[in-house]
């Protein structure tokens, strides 16, 4: 057994002891909703992270593609209670020009991968560390989860504060209108 | 300060007022209260002192640390909005009164000076800082959010929450009534 899959090990362990607290957060919470705020386009700030295999991602690279920024953490329900449907949307909108990003504050790659390591299928899409939050604080985010719609131009055009169910149908007719944009 | 306390618990007694609902999840033993009027819903869940000291151990914190933040009435708190329109929220604007008086919920400023005398280290504090309800936030349709808000309360101490939010330029409140802390052990 190698150095990290002992580490994810004591993480797994460490998320199963924390396991009723947050069954009993999530029990309690809101039912996940799909609405999206648009807004007047403005440019998106800066993105340029590292995902959890340490590859650079950047946003302004994904210029012509329709892009679901999400910002999240492990310790949040509604974050963990969405993150299914975003892959469901990921998979459902696969080939076609759109993509994902979870930006992930403050945890490093071992709890992140406890986490998804509990999922029938792992995320497809990348997961992105923002290990001193300086991102969010950039994005303006107030609380997690917090989700951005960027249109193909690179601006924000939507916005959604809490869980959503990212894959409901409106959610997904919504970024198919911005695709033939 | 003073004054301006007096003043929003005069006005909060022509508040609109909803009847508070009251529920215990059958699993945890833990209560909530909630309640829902002019486009808000609040809701207050209690955490147990164990579900806050594993929470902030795991993050990094002393268990010193985390006992002083355990040692607090510790609640997650969810707020959605259910209107049509925008609303916005001023954690500073909250009153919680017990005995009959008002206090100021402690703020994520507050909290980290106290983190940073303490020597909890940068990831610990990031980490806390995410998971207290937000200072100050806007609300679309739709949205919502949730953290935690403490209160310096003893277990099984009870309390009334006054909570205000803006919503079509105009400042509403609403109460939370007869909350209690959670015991030791639920």
């Amino acid at each position: 057994m190698n150095i990290r899959s002992r580490m994810t090990g004591a993480a797994l362990a460490m998320l199963l002891l924390l396991a009723p607290w947050t069954r009993a957060l999530a029990a309690d919470l809101p039912p996940l909703s799909h609405s999206l705020t648009t807004q007047p386009p403005r440019p998106a700030p800066t993105l340029r992270l590292k995902d959890l295999g340490g590859t650079a991602h950047d946003l302004a690279q994904l210029k012509g593609r329709v892009v679901l920024v999400n910002f999240w953490a492990t310790w949040c329900p509604p974050c963990r209670r969405e993150m299914p449907s975003m892959e469901r949307l990921s998979q459902a909108l696969k080939g076609e020009a759109f993509s994902v990003l979870a930006v992930d504050v403050g945890e490093d790659g071992d709890t992140i991968d406890a986490f998804t390591s509990q999922f029938d299928t792992a995320p497809s899409f990348p997961i992105l560390l923002d290990t001193r939050s300086k991102v969010m604080q950039a994005w303006k985010v107030a609380g997690l989860p917090t989700t951005f719609l960027i249109d193909r131009q690179g601006r924000i055009v939507a916005s959604a504060i809490g869980g959503r169910e990212f894959d409901h149908s409106e959610m997904v007719e919504a970024i198919r209108g911005l695709l033939k944009k | 300060m003073r004054l301006f306390t007096l003043t929003l618990l005069a006005v909060w007694g022509t508040a609109t007022h909803a009847a508070t609902d009251f529920s215990v999840d059958a699993e945890t033993g833990l209560a909530s209260w909630q309640t829902e009027t002019d486009g808000i819903q609040v809701r207050l869940t209690q955490i147990s002192p164990d579900q806050a000291r594993a929470f902030y151990q795991a993050r990094g914190f002393s268990a010193a640390d985390a006992e002083r933040y355990a040692s607090e009435c510790v609640f997650m708190t969810v707020v959605r909005n259910i209107g049509d329109m925008p609303i916005r929220h001023r954690l500073a604007d909250w009153r919680y009164v017990a005995a009959g008086q008002p206090r100021a919920i402690r703020s994520k400023a507050d909290w980290e000076r106290l983190w940073k005398q303490q020597g909890v280290t940068e990831s610990a504090r990031i980490a806390f800082t995410w998971a207290q309800f937000p200072t100050v936030q806007t609300f679309e349709p739709g949205d919502w959010n949730q953290g935690m808000t403490t209160y310096s309360m003893p277990r099984g101490g009870q309390f009334d929450l006054h909570f205000a939010w803006h919503a079509d330029g105009k400042l509403h409140r609403g109460t939370l009534e007869q909350v209690r802390c959670a015991d030791e052990h639920p």
